[in-house]
C-alpha cells in the first residue's frame, strides 16, 4: 500500500487483483446483493486511494482493508436504510444450479438464516469463517481484544444455529 | 474449568486451534454432557457454514474498475484547474439537498395533524404491547421470557415500567441466554441517563463472563466514562474470569 504514489496507480491494480474476490464474497455474505457488492468492492479500492495516509505498516493490511470495507458497507446501508436485518429476497439470488436438490435447500436455508442474523453477528461469521481471518486481525478490525472475539463468534454461531433450526422446523436443544 | 470458561474455547475447538488449555477443555467436555452436546451441535453448524460456496464477481467488474481508475486520474488532473469546485458533486449535492429540505418542510405544513381517532388507536396498541412484554418477562419458561425481551423492542424507549422489568431480568434472571438478550434489548433505553446508570450498576451484579463482556461492550460503545470505577472494581475482583479482566482493561483504555 505504501507503494501507491500520486499518479502511479500500478500498485493499486496489484492489490485489486489479489483482494477483489475475497472482498466481493465478504460483501455478498453481508448484504446478499451481487450488484451492490461489486459497487462496494470498487468503492473500497478508491477509499484506499483516498485515505492511503491512514495506513499503518505495522498493522496487518487485511485489517485495514476490512475496516474500510465495513465503513463502505455501513455508509451504503445507511443510505438504503438496511442496517438492521435484510430481506430473504436479496439472499435468494444464489447460483446453485449445479448442486443437488438437498444441497440447494440446505444452502438456501443457511442463506435465509444468515440474513435474519443481526448485522454485527453476521459480519463476525463472515470474517472468521468465510474470510478465515486470524483472531488478531478480527480484533484489530473491530477494535477489541482476542478473548472478546472468541466469545462473540461463539454467540453468533449459537444465534445462527437457533434461527437455522427454527427455519427448518426442527427443535433446538 | 467451568461451563462458562469452556464456552470461550468453543471456537478454538471448532477451528482446531486449541492451545495449552486444550487438555483442560477436553476434560470438561468429557464429564459435562450439556457442554459436549452444545459444542458438537454448534460444531456441525460451523462446518455447514464452511460449505457455503464462494461466488465469483461478474467479468465486468475488472473492466469497470480500470475504467474508474482512469477517470479518477483524469478528475484529479481537472481538480487542480481554477473554478473546479463548481463542478464538484458535493456542491451540486448541497444544492439538491437544500431544495429537498424546502420540499419536506412544505409537505409538513400541508399535512396537518393526525386525527384523534387514529391517535387513540395507536395508544391502545401500544398499551397492549407493553402488557404483553411485561407479562412474558414474568413467565417460568426461559423461552417465554426471551420472547418477552424481544417484545420490549416494540415499546417506547422512555417507558419506565418496561425499563424496570428489563433491569430485573438482567440482574436476577437465572438463564444466561435471557440475561444476554436483555442486555442487548437495553441498548434502546440507554439514550437517557436512567438507562445508562442502570447498565453500569448491572455490571457489578453479574457473575457470567458472557454477560459481563456484553455489558462492557455496550459501555464502551456509549463512551460512558462514569462506568470507570465499576470497571476497575470488576478488573481487580477475585474469581473474575481472566478474559473478562482483560476485556475490562481494554474497556478502561477505550474510555480514557
Amino acid at each position: 500500500m505504501q507503494a501507491v504514489p500520486e499518479g502511479d496507480l500500478g500498485a493499486l491494480a496489484i492489490l485489486f487483483e489479489r483482494h477483489h474476490r475475497p472482498l466481493f464474497n465478504y460483501f455478498v455474505h453481508i448484504n446478499g446483493n451481487r450488484d451492490l457488492s461489486e459497487d462496494l468492492v470498487q468503492d473500497v479500492f478508491f477509499r484506499m486511494l483516498k485515505y492511503r495516509q491512514t495506513y499503518q505498516p505495522e498493522r496487518p493490511f487485511t485489517a485495514w482493508m476490512y475496516q474500510i470495507a465495513r465503513n463502505a458497507n455501513a455508509d451504503s446501508a445507511g443510505k438504503r436504510k438496511l442496517e438492521v436485518g435484510l430481506g430473504d429476497k436479496e439472499f435468494a439470488v444464489v447460483n446453485v444450479a449445479d448442486e443437488s436438490l438437498k444441497r440447494k435447500q440446505e444452502i438456501s436455508l443457511l442463506k435465509k438464516a444468515m440474513a435474519r442474523l443481526p448485522l454485527d453477528k453476521r459480519e463476525l461469521l463472515v470474517l472468521s469463517r468465510f474470510q478465515n481471518l486470524k483472531y488478531e486481525e478480527i480484533a484489530s478490525i473491530l477494535g477489541c481484544d482476542v478473548g472478546a472475539v472468541k466469545v462473540r463468534v461463539y454467540r453468533a454461531v449459537r444465534a445462527l444455529s437457533a434461527i437455522y433450526f427454527e427455519l427448518s422446523g426442527e427443535k433446538t436443544a | 474449568m467451568n461451563c462458562e470458561q469452556a464456552r470461550t474455547q468453543f471456537v478454538d475447538y471448532w477451528r482446531g486451534t486449541l492451545e495449552d488449555a486444550g487438555g483442560e477443555f477436553r476434560d470438561h467436555l468429557a464429564f459435562c454432557e450439556r457442554c459436549r452436546a452444545e459444542a458438537e451441535d454448534l460444531k456441525d453448524m460451523w462446518s455447514t457454514l464452511g460449505t457455503l460456496p464462494e461466488q465469483d464477481p461478474s467479468l465486468s467488474l475488472r473492466g469497470r474498475f480500470y475504467d474508474s481508475l482512469r477517470n479518477w486520474r483524469q478528475r484529479e488532473a481537472e481538480r487542480r484547474q481554477p473554478f473546479a469546485w463548481m463542478r464538484h458533486p458535493a456542491f451540486q449535492a448541497a444544492a439538491a439537498m437544500a431544495i429537498l429540505v424546502l420540499g419536506i418542510g412544505a409537505g409538513f405544513l400541508v399535512r396537518g395533524r393526525d386525527s384523534s381517532e387514529i391517535s387513540q388507536l395507536r395508544g391502545e396498541v401500544y398499551n397492549m404491547r407493553q402488557l404483553v412484554a411485561l407479562s412474558l418477562l414474568q413467565q417460568q419458561n426461559a423461552s417465554d421470557r426471551l420472547r418477552g425481551v424481544n417484545y420490549t423492542y416494540r415499546v417506547e424507549p422512555d417507558d419506565p415500567q418496561v425499563l424496570s422489568a428489563l433491569l430485573t431480568t438482567i440482574n436476577h434472571d437465572p438463564s444466561v441466554n435471557v440475561r444476554l438478550a436483555a442486555v442487548d434489548a437495553l441498548r434502546k433505553f440507554t439514550d437517557g441517563p436512567v438507562g445508562r446508570r442502570a447498565l453500569v450498576q448491572a455490571l457489578g451484579k453479574q457473575n457470567s463472563p458472557l454477560v459481563q463482556i456484553a455489558i462492557l461492550d455496550q459501555i464502551v460503545e456509549l463512551r460512558e466514562r462514569s462506568a470507570a470505577s465499576a470497571i476497575q472494581l470488576l478488573e481487580s475482583g477475585q474469581d473474575v474470569n481472566p478474559d473478562v479482566k482483560q476485556h475490562a482493561q481494554w474497556a478502561l483504555r477505550q474510555l480514557q
